[in-house]
């Protein structure tokens, strides 16, 4: 090989350094700014999963919510029925004491 | 291999290195800002559920809430309607009571005494609805409205009868004091009495 034959090489073989540094930049370039994007699809995925926890969390109390309610009114219902069943027996009683409260006071 | 192409060789293989290292810094850049954003997204997620956890446990208080609430009313209701029936029943046997001459003489006799003897004279003014007006021996009730006093007294009885269930409204003679001694009055001075009453009787409290 000649000198300037030599020389030739070396300023190819360098052309070719340049260009794969020049992609390498352009790869790293493109990687930064697709870091925006990636940290948004992420944000993205994990808040969707965790608006679907918390939808299924509220839900999961309403039904809950709901057969404690439908217990609560049931529970009453009957102790209201007691109560009425009770109270129904001594209505007389109250009468005739309402009765004499009024007849006797002041006399 | 010629001293050049060695020379060649080493140039790319620096230039290779270099651009790898280039490469792998912006993954690591890219991995890092991930990691740090997935830090602060998870706090947010974690936010997003401990709230909705506070919320459904709002939720089924209020409804278990709202269920006592409604139950604690209908109670309420049922016993105010027993009580109403009560009072309703009571005034009844009261208007009953008034037919029954041993029971509302001696009752009727009683209330004029005390308005006599809170008017603090030996005269007064009588005024009866008009079936007691009717129907009722006045100079007895005179006679034992001064014997409750333990001395004589003088009642004038108005011709005029009053809107009244029973008992009578006892007045001075110049009318400018008047002692209002009916069961209509009675029943609504006595009201809040005669509903705790009942509710003993009815409820134990």
């Amino acid at each position: 090989m000649s000198g300037i034959e030599a020389v030739k090489v070396i300023v190819d073989a360098e052309k070719e350094a340049a260009r794969i540094l020049a992609e390498a930049q352009s790869k790293a370039s493109q990687i930064r700014k697709s870091i925006d994007s990636r940290i948004q699809e992420e944000r993205q995925r994990t808040l969707d999963g965790a608006k679907k926890e918390a939808s299924a969390i509220v839900q999961h109390a309403e039904d809950e919510g709901k057969v404690e309610a439908a217990n609560v009114t049931k529970d009453s219902g009957k102790n209201v029925q007691e109560l009425v069943t009770k109270a129904s027996a001594h209505k007389n009683a109250a009468v005739d004491k309402l009765v004499n409260v009024i007849l006797q006071e002041n006399k | 291999m010629s001293e050049t192409s060695l020379f060649t060789e080493d140039i790319l293989t620096a230039a290779r290195t270099k651009a790898q290292s280039i490469i792998d810094e912006a993954q690591a850049e890219l991995e890092r800002a991930t990691q740090e954003a997935k830090a602060s997204i998870s706090k947010e997620a974690a936010d997003i559920v401990r709230n909705a956890q506070a919320e459904a446990e709002a939720i089924k208080r209020r409804q278990t809430s709202e269920a006592r609430h409604l139950s604690k009313l209908h109670e309420q209701q049922e016993k105010n309607s027993i009580l109403m029936e009560v009072l309703d029943r009571t005034k009844k046997r009261i208007i009953d009571a008034t037919k029954n001459e041993t029971i509302y003489v001696p009752y009727l006799t009683s209330q004029i005494a005390n308005g006599i003897r809170e008017l603090g004279y030996d005269t007064a003014i009588v005024h009866l609805n008009a079936t007691d007006l009717k129907g009722i021996n006045r100079a007895n009730i005179e006679k034992d409205a001064g014997k409750h006093l333990s001395k004589s007294v003088k009642v004038e009885w108005a011709n005029e009868p009053i809107e009244a269930i029973g008992g009578a409204v006892i007045s001075s003679s110049d009318g400018k004091t008047r002692i209002v001694n009916t069961l209509d009055q009675k029943f609504e001075a006595l009201e809040s009495t005669l509903l705790i009453e009942a509710g003993k009787s009815l409820f134990g409290k």
